[in-house]
């Protein structure tokens, strides 16, 4: 039995001026609609885009097809094509109409090469391109955190009041989807009194000496982390001194950061698992501990601002049910989410090998960090 | 003159049930250069994947081979955000690999969709009775506010409701 069906058909033709029109339409279960391109010859950009809803799911689903007119001008030769169909009409107006919009592009980009004799471009050699990297071979992957390196291990001054660190904190430009600098986001941090920020951007790895002279430039504590894409989702890593570029395993991670003696951390474990019909599956908090990537982890952000909620309550319940630690970061990517989550240590921490060993020490704890202090904005 | 086609594609992806707690999703393509099947298993409720397959009938058949082994890269992969980033990282983001991940992402929206299915068959039909309907499902997952026109600031759904987590109170 078909629990679901979706069907697009594309056809591309030319017109008089020589413009590629491309003709879509998408129909499945839930939405039915059409789209009709005309891409520019000459630099391959939307000179037109029309598209209509057959079916739709809500009343204001319409709001989406006046919008479609603002990807008019964007290149499909832009290697960030793709990305800037997402966010232009993806976004804006509606991801189904995104979806037909992409494959109309790739009919039309296919049909140019066919034109121009460059269809080899699509099918490179098998060798062209060499096979992403593979995880180690099988075995034990996780050091038992008494074999770090000696250096990690240290006394730590008490902090009776608590010591407030936002461990997820993106900045731009390093991070493209922020949009705050790292200057707003400290001015910001020191207004609502964290006592330090971790920056975790996207598999971007901050120079140690330019970080230390902004800490001096600032009199902030700005610490270095990173926020690393693997199969098994997206994991912050502190103590490790190394660029991660594409996706690894998490399996791979595990033993770079054990080898670094560093300290890693499932992000937003469960973000979008409880979104539209997901809450429904009746996932245990048992059963979700039983995932694999759980074994592989120190600890589960279990607050995090760009999750719901049950997505945040879940992570604390199955982190309860592993033993493992929780930590809290806002990760803002705004100067004014900076703080709505952090994490709350006994202890004081100056540097990145003070905030590794407080985190293998324990006895720390997330929280609403604005909320506690009273700040809404 | 004739309007004859340069170029046509027809791509169809079907979620099957295999049992109550396992679904398959397939997608298929087939226009002037290629035809291929890639499929996925995904048990539920951990939506990660079990079993991956593809079949290769033309114009991939000298890649069948480095295709089953990149495919198989993605199991354990759960079916939700960031496969737009994880997928061409793991399989490849070049011709003809880029095709395969886009397989492969099409399955899981498949899988998406199927569930969101389940959801929007309890909507009321009449736009009037709907609109609660919606609104409410914005303001249980509140990360769909702003996710699309129907969603976004001045849309009828989301009269009332602040952005996501502007109060910290998530």
């Amino acid at each position: 039995m078909l629990a679901y069906l979706r069907s697009k058909r594309v056809g591309v033709t030319r017109d008089e001026e020589g413009r590629y029109l491309a003709r879509g339409f998408l129909d499945d279960d839930i939405y039915s609609l059409t789209l009709e391109v005309a891409v520019s010859p000459e630099d391959a950009t939307i000179a037109a885009l029309e598209g209509h809803w057959l079916r739709y799911t809500t009343p204001d689903c319409p709001r989406a097809v006046s919008l479609l007119a603002e990807a008019v001008g964007l290149s499909l030769k832009d290697p960030d094509f793709v990305n800037r169909v997402h966010k232009v009409v993806g976004r804006r107006a509606c991801r189904h109409f995104a979806n037909l919009l992409l494959e109309c592009c790739d009919c039309v980009l296919r049909a140019m090469a066919a034109a121009e004799g460059r269809e080899a471009e699509f099918h490179p050699a098998p060798a062209a391109e060499p096979p992403p990297a593979s995880a180690p071979a099988a075995g034990p992957v996780r050091a038992p955190a008494s074999t770090g390196p000696a250096p990690w291990e240290r006394e730590l001054p008490p902090a009776p009041q608590g010591f407030y660190l936002d461990l997820h904190v993106h900045t731009a430009p390093a991070s493209p989807c922020a949009s705050s600098s790292l200057e707003e986001i400290v001015a910001e941090a020191k207004r609502i009194g964290l006592d330090g920020i971790c920056l975790a951007d996207h598999n971007h790895l901050w120079p140690a000496a330019a970080v230390a002279e902004m800490r001096r430039r600032y009199d902030f504590l700005i610490l270095r982390g990173n926020e690393i894409t693997t199969a098994q989702g997206d994991m912050l890593v502190f103590g490790l001194e190394q660029d991660i570029e594409g996706i690894v395993t998490l399996e791979e991670l595990r033993h770079l950061v054990d080898d670094a003696g560093g300290f890693l951390i499932a992000a937003h474990p469960f973000r979008g698992f409880l979104v539209v019909g997901g809450d429904e599956l009746g996932l245990a908090a048992e059963e979700a501990a039983r995932r694999p990537l759980f074994s592989l982890v120190d600890a589960l952000e279990v607050m995090n601002s760009k999750v719901t909620p049950n997505e945040n309550r879940f992570a604390a319940q199955v982190a309860q049910v592993l033993g493992l630690p929780g930590t809290g970061g806002s990760d803002a990517h705004q100067a004014e989410e900076v703080g709505l989550f952090a994490t709350r240590f006994p202890v004081r921490i100056d540097d990145e090998r003070d905030l590794v060993a407080a985190l293998r020490r324990g006895g720390y704890r997330a929280v609403a960090f604005r909320r506690e202090k009273g700040l809404t904005g | 003159m004739a309007h004859l086609l340069c170029f046509s594609r027809c791509r169809t992806t079907a979620v099957e049930e295999l049992s109550p707690q396992r679904l398959r999703s397939t997608c298929h393509l087939i226009d002037h250069r290629l035809e291929a099947r890639v499929w996925i298993e995904v048990p539920l409720p951990g939506l990660e994947i079990e079993a991956v397959g593809c079949r290769l009938e033309r114009g991939l058949e000298e890649v069948a081979e480095q295709a089953e082994a990149r495919l198989q890269k993605v199991r354990g992969v759960r079916v939700g955000p960031g496969l737009r980033k994880i997928l061409p990282g793991l399989i490849g983001r070049r011709p003809p690999w880029d095709e395969l991940a886009f397989m492969v992402e099409e399955c899981c929206q498949g899988v998406i969709l199927t569930l969101t299915r389940r959801e929007l068959a309890r909507a009321p039909l009449q736009p009037e009775d709907s609109r609660e309907h919606f609104a409410e499902m914005v303001r249980k997952n509140i990360r769909l506010y702003n996710r699309c026109a129907a969603f976004a600031p001045g849309s009828s759904l989301v009269e009332g409701l602040e952005p996501p987590q502007a109060d910290g109170s998530a």
